[in-house]
């Protein structure tokens, strides 16, 4: 009950929003502030409650829904679901401070994200396929409306682009659930009946094809290369709340799905497809950086970080070793954190006031002096995305390559490679955009000082990041963990 | 018998009664449709509460918990239309047209309780003739009598291959009742009725290539008639065909998988599905009226149905019936929401659609839920309605082929859905709105919103229903020969 | 079995060829020996009259087509109502009911058509 609490927090959150008269635009923050608490608070509790000693699968809710076609409303947590549960609720309470100063339609603004919210929530809790295909689904549109209407740069072209490449990948999903539910035998969408190769045996022919198709539409989310294209458009036409939600949530509903769904379901094809999803995932990495390297605009050059990072959690994915999956699971919390504290720097605390996101501009304008939160922020957030030791994203990372050295050795040639290029991407940006100038400001207007929401909302999200760089262990220990289950272990080789 | 055939000589007697009111009080619109509103209330309830099974008439009015869930749905999208005809209809002959559209619904009530070849066309032809004076019923506009005519022409002569091709069967066969059609032996001039009815009946579903009249129909005719023809027309086609091919013709149904061609009616039907489900969605991504769009969106929903039934499986069957009263319940809502906007900004091209978030927001957001439901996007009924359709149909893995093209069209169709949602939420209006629309359209429309969110929540209200006497319908009509 | 067809395939044939023979016979000798030389006696009135003026197209008063309509129904109606007629004595009350039913609601008709002038020549 508690796990449905996140998401009906969300959502009760969204329809009292739209229920609120034109005046009470400034309520609609308050009441997006306390259901994305409420929905942290729940899933901090389910995190803290959850009994290390216990079964693998906790919180277990099962209602049966639509028996004709054996879905029902399964849920329940596992380590893996509660640290991206956990991550979603900061990330909503960040992201909903950061857009404290929305003020152009704020109702619809708001209930929009609170939906996207729910939506995340539940397909990290979703043991029944169909029910985490619908979550899946419920963010979609949402999507499109946030960034088509209060977007900036592009936005109408770039919200399209985003949520037809969504749309596309979906497809693929859809068309191998549907495909499966008949090819299984066993007339049920419940993701433990169909990975239990007792109950549900899927041909060694048909997992051949379903698993790289069910795959990359799931992995389009991820930003895998070459299926990529969506994400450093969609992020810089978003909003900042939405690139934060993007980058650092809807990312990880594709990996995290991949991970939940299509390697569990369809272990034969993972092992014929291995191998080339890894290069792809080594490609987004070293292409990402390197595209990061080129780029003149500070937000397109986090996006592009964020490829880069996402191939990361890919190439994890695909070790099957305890290392390199738990990293993998990490890195999607630790990118999640780091991402969402990039986007919010660039865009709510820089773009909202400069109006310019362009590298040589913002070197000019001596923002470490006039600006200075904003600076340490964003050079914090640099330093983790980086990989700093003391960071999450150093132990993510090195778990990673750990896992990657012992099944994919050949691999972590190029991903060295990528990961000096993201150093050095990401140190020319923080020197370009911060540390260029030393001579007095050009730029005449007075900037807004950085506000209370902001500062809370990068006090959180620093704070996270660097806890779960000291104390690694309290995130790990449960991933890890959870990749003892029936259901999980099976993917290790 | 008579208590048989009690709904539909309500709604009849409620038509005159309209007819007599609009001669003697032509001005008194609202009291029109209250009356019409009465009687089909009043014809809902003998349905409800003279619950009779059975065969009378040797197979020409049958009546099974099936039909009558039918009957019930097509009442309601005529009363549905009757309601939104205060929006479209012109203020002379409106009562005329109410009359029309109860007519219209009484054919369509007969044509889903009728196992008759004769009946069949005698109520097909009972549908359709209101329905092409209601799409030419607006006089002042040129689009209404081309739209008429249009409709008029090509329906008389699919009514004529309809026509020739049961009386084809009927003389291979022997037999008008199609039980007794089902028991005959096959025949060369069979293989040639059975083409030219579907050819007939590809007409009233708007399936490729018998789709012609469909985008100028529905972007002329006024948009309650549209609504009609939409909804209405859709699910009694859709029964009618279902029962014909089952209940007559499963014999010769053939096969459609690839690679496991059989010759017979249902790769005929897939066919005809993968042409209206590529041109139904290609052609709508560049339309610039929202009608138009819709016409479109329905010639490509006729096809993802004609996949349902290519399938040639019983398994299908609850969920061919689930998706059409689904769809027909999400176009009857998207018109009466056109129909509103076209009285608020004068028209029904997109830009009109501009600024509706601000100016009517709970119009807006009822037109989010039709348009994503549409779109098959969860949670919503659409996409149950999709979802169990396309699962059902990959009971048979060789079907995969056409399902690919279903699920990838289906996800093209969201952008040309997204462009008119993008002119309603996010482009700003061009002028100043004035809301229009009644009260009872607004109510209806968010009515029906709501159904089809609730539909999608617990797809088991009408899904039950259907999965209890579905299976036991087809038993009863004794066909182990059908499902493989 | 396709024996059956095959006699009826080659009469439509021949029944399609038949017609055609002589009317292709007909243009051929028309565009071979008697080409069209037209002159301005020809064309004038025969024996006498006065020469038209004017454009021949008279605007159809499309009143006759509802006049012709109401028409139909009724006489399709009698259609109906003369077996009725001739069989009245040996058929029951409820045969009558029905028909008078049938004849009342085209009645309505006439009463609807009488209501909105239809009827009225205008």
């Amino acid at each position: 009950m508690i796990l449905t609490a996140t998401f009906l927090s969300a959502f009760a959150g969204a329809g009292l929003i739209l229920l609120l008269p034109e005046r009470s635009a400034a309520l609609a923050r308050w009441i997006a502030l306390l259901a994305a608490l409420a929905g942290l608070g729940f899933a901090t509790v389910a995190f803290l409650d959850f009994d290390s000693a216990g079964p693998h699968f906790q919180f277990l809710t099962n209602i049966p829904w639509i028996p004709q076609l054996g879905i029902s409303f399964s849920t329940g947590a596992d380590g893996i679901s509660l640290v991206m549960l956990v991550l979603t609720g900061l990330i909503a309470v960040t992201g909903v401070l950061f857009s404290w100063n929305v003020t152009h339609r704020t109702r619809a603004f708001f209930a929009f994200f609170l939906t996207i919210i729910g939506g995340v929530y539940g397909v990290f809790q979703s043991f029944d396929l169909f029910l985490l295909f619908v979550f899946y689904e419920i963010v979609i549109i949402p999507k499109y409306f946030l960034i088509a209407a209060w977007g900036s740069t592009n936005r109408e072209y770039g919200a399209m682009k985003l949520t037809m490449y969504s749309v596309a990948g979906s497809a693929l999903v859809l068309l191998v659930m549907v495909a499966a539910y008949a090819a299984s035998g066993a007339h049920s969408f419940d993701l433990f009946t169909l990975a239990d190769p007792s109950k549900a045996h899927f041909a060694p022919g048909f997992q051949a094809w379903a698993f790289p198709v069910m795959f990359l539409g799931f992995a389009v989310l991820a930003g895998i290369w070459p299926l990529h294209t969506w994400a450093p458009t969609g992020h810089v036409a978003a909003p900042t709340a939405v690139s934060m939600l993007l980058a650092g949530v809807v990312m990880k509903l594709g990996s995290y799905s991949a991970l939940r769904v299509a390697m569990t379901l369809f272990p034969a094809g993972l092992d014929q497809w291995r191998l080339p999803i890894a290069i792809l995932a080594t490609a987004g990495i070293v292409l990402g950086a390197l595209v990061a390297l080129a780029q003149k605009d500070l937000k397109f050059t986090v996006g592009y970080s964020s490829i880069a990072h996402m191939g990361f959690v890919l190439l994890g994915l695909m070790t099957l070793n305890l290392a390199g999956l738990g990293g993998s699971v990490l890195q999607m919390f630790s990118h999640g954190i780091i991402g969402g504290l990039l986007f919010a720097v660039v865009g709510r605390m820089i773009y909202d006031r400069t109006h310019t996101r362009d590298i040589a501009e913002l070197g000019r304008m001596n923002l470490t002096k006039v600006l200075p939160f904003a600076a340490f922020t964003f050079t914090v957030a640099s330093v983790a995305s980086m990989g700093l030791p003391g960071f999450s994203g150093f132990i993510a990372e090195f778990t990673i390559l750990k896992g990657s050295w012992t099944s994919l050795p050949w691999l972590l040639i190029p991903t060295g490679i990528g990961v000096v290029i993201t150093v050095a991407f990401t140190l020319r940006a923080l020197q370009r955009t911060f540390f260029a100038s030393s001579e007095a400001s050009t730029y005449t207007h007075p900037l807004d000082p950085i506000t209370l929401p902001e500062k809370l909302g990068a006090v959180i999200l620093m704070a996270a990041t660097l806890a779960a760089g000291l104390f690694p262990s309290v995130l790990l220990d449960p991933i890890l963990r959870s990749f003892q289950s029936p259901l999980m272990h099976q993917l290790l080789k | 018998m008579l208590t048989a055939l009690l709904p539909e000589s309500l709604l009849v007697v409620t038509a005159l009664v309209v007819l007599g009111l609009g001669v003697s009080m032509p001005k008194a619109r609202t009291t029109s449709t209250a009356i019409t509103l009465l009687g089909g209330f009043l014809a809902a309830a003998a349905l409800l509460l003279f619950p009779i099974d059975g065969n009378f008439l040797h197979g020409m009015v049958v009546l099974d918990p099936i039909a009558r869930i039918f009957k019930l749905v097509i009442l309601a999208l005529g009363l549905i239309a009757a309601v939104f005809a205060s929006e479209s209809f012109p203020e002379t002959h409106f009562a005329e047209s109410l009359a029309l559209i109860l007519f219209g619904t009484v054919g369509m009530m007969l044509l889903t309780g009728t196992e008759d070849l004769l009946m069949i066309f005698l109520a097909l032809e009972l549908t359709s003739i209101p329905l092409y004076v209601l799409a030419a019923f607006n006089k002042t506009s040129r689009a209404s009598a081309e739209a008429g005519l249009k409709y008029f022409l090509i329906g008389s002569v699919s009514a004529a291959f309809l026509l020739y091709g049961l009386s084809l069967i009927y003389g291979v066969t022997g037999s008008t009742n199609l039980l007794a059609i089902s028991r005959a032996t096959a025949d060369p001039l069979l293989t040639a009725g059975i083409v030219l009815t579907l050819a007939g009946f590809a007409f009233k579903v708007a399936a490729v290539p018998f789709q012609l009249w469909a985008p100028d129909v529905y972007e002329g005719a006024p948009t309650a008639a549209a609504a009609l023809v939409a909804s209405g027309s859709k699910v009694a086609g859709i029964f009618i065909l279902v029962k014909l091919l089952i209940a007559g013709l499963g014999h010769w149904s053939g096969a459609a998988g690839w690679g496991q061609f059989l010759p017979g009616w249902a790769p005929v039907l897939a066919l005809m599905a993968a042409a209206s489900i590529l041109l139904g969605n290609i052609t709508a991504l560049v339309q610039s009226n929202v009608k138009r769009l819709l016409a479109y969106s329905a010639i490509a929903h006729g096809g993802y149905l004609l996949l349902g039934l290519s399938s040639a499986r019983a398994e299908t069957l609850p969920a061919v019936l689930f998706y059409v009263i689904v769809y027909a319940l999400t176009t009857a809502g998207a018109f009466g929401v056109v129909a509103i906007v076209e009285k608020q900004s004068g028209g029904s091209r997109l830009d009109d659609f501009n600024g509706l978030a601000k100016s009517s927001p709970g119009l807006a957001l009822c037109l989010l839920v039709f348009f994503i439901s549409l779109a098959g996007i969860p949670p919503l009924a659409g996409f149950f309605g999709k979802f169990y359709l396309f699962s059902a149909a990959m009971e048979n893995p060789s079907m995969l082929w056409i399902v690919i093209l279903a699920i990838a069209m289906n996800a093209v169709s969201l952008y040309y859905y997204l462009i008119v949602l993008k002119h309603a939420f996010v482009l700003p209006a061009c002028g100043d709105i004035r809301p229009a629309g009644s009260p009872a359209s607004r109510v209806l429309v968010a009515a029906l919103a709501l159904a089809v969110l609730a539909l999608g929540l617990t797809p088991n209200l009408l899904l039950s229903h259907l999965g209890k006497h579905a299976p036991a319908k087809v038993a009863s009509l004794n066909t182990e020969n059908f499902s493989r | 079995m396709n024996s059956d067809y095959l006699l009826l395939t080659i009469f439509l044939a021949v029944a399609i060829v038949f017609p055609l023979i002589p009317l292709a016979m007909a243009w051929a000798w028309a565009r071979l020996f008697s080409p069209a030389k037209p002159g301005k006696d020809k064309q004038s009135s025969y024996e006498c009259g006065i020469e038209s003026t004017g454009p021949a197209q008279v605007q159809f008063q499309s009143h006759y087509y509802l006049y012709a309509l109401v028409f139909l129904v009724f006489d399709v109606e009698t259609v109906f109502l003369m077996p009725f007629a001739a069989a009245f004595l040996k058929l029951p009350v409820s045969a009558f009911l029905a028909l008078m039913v049938f004849l009342l609601l085209l009645v309505e008709g006439l009463v609807w058509a009488w209501a909105k002038g239809i009827l009225a020549w205008k």
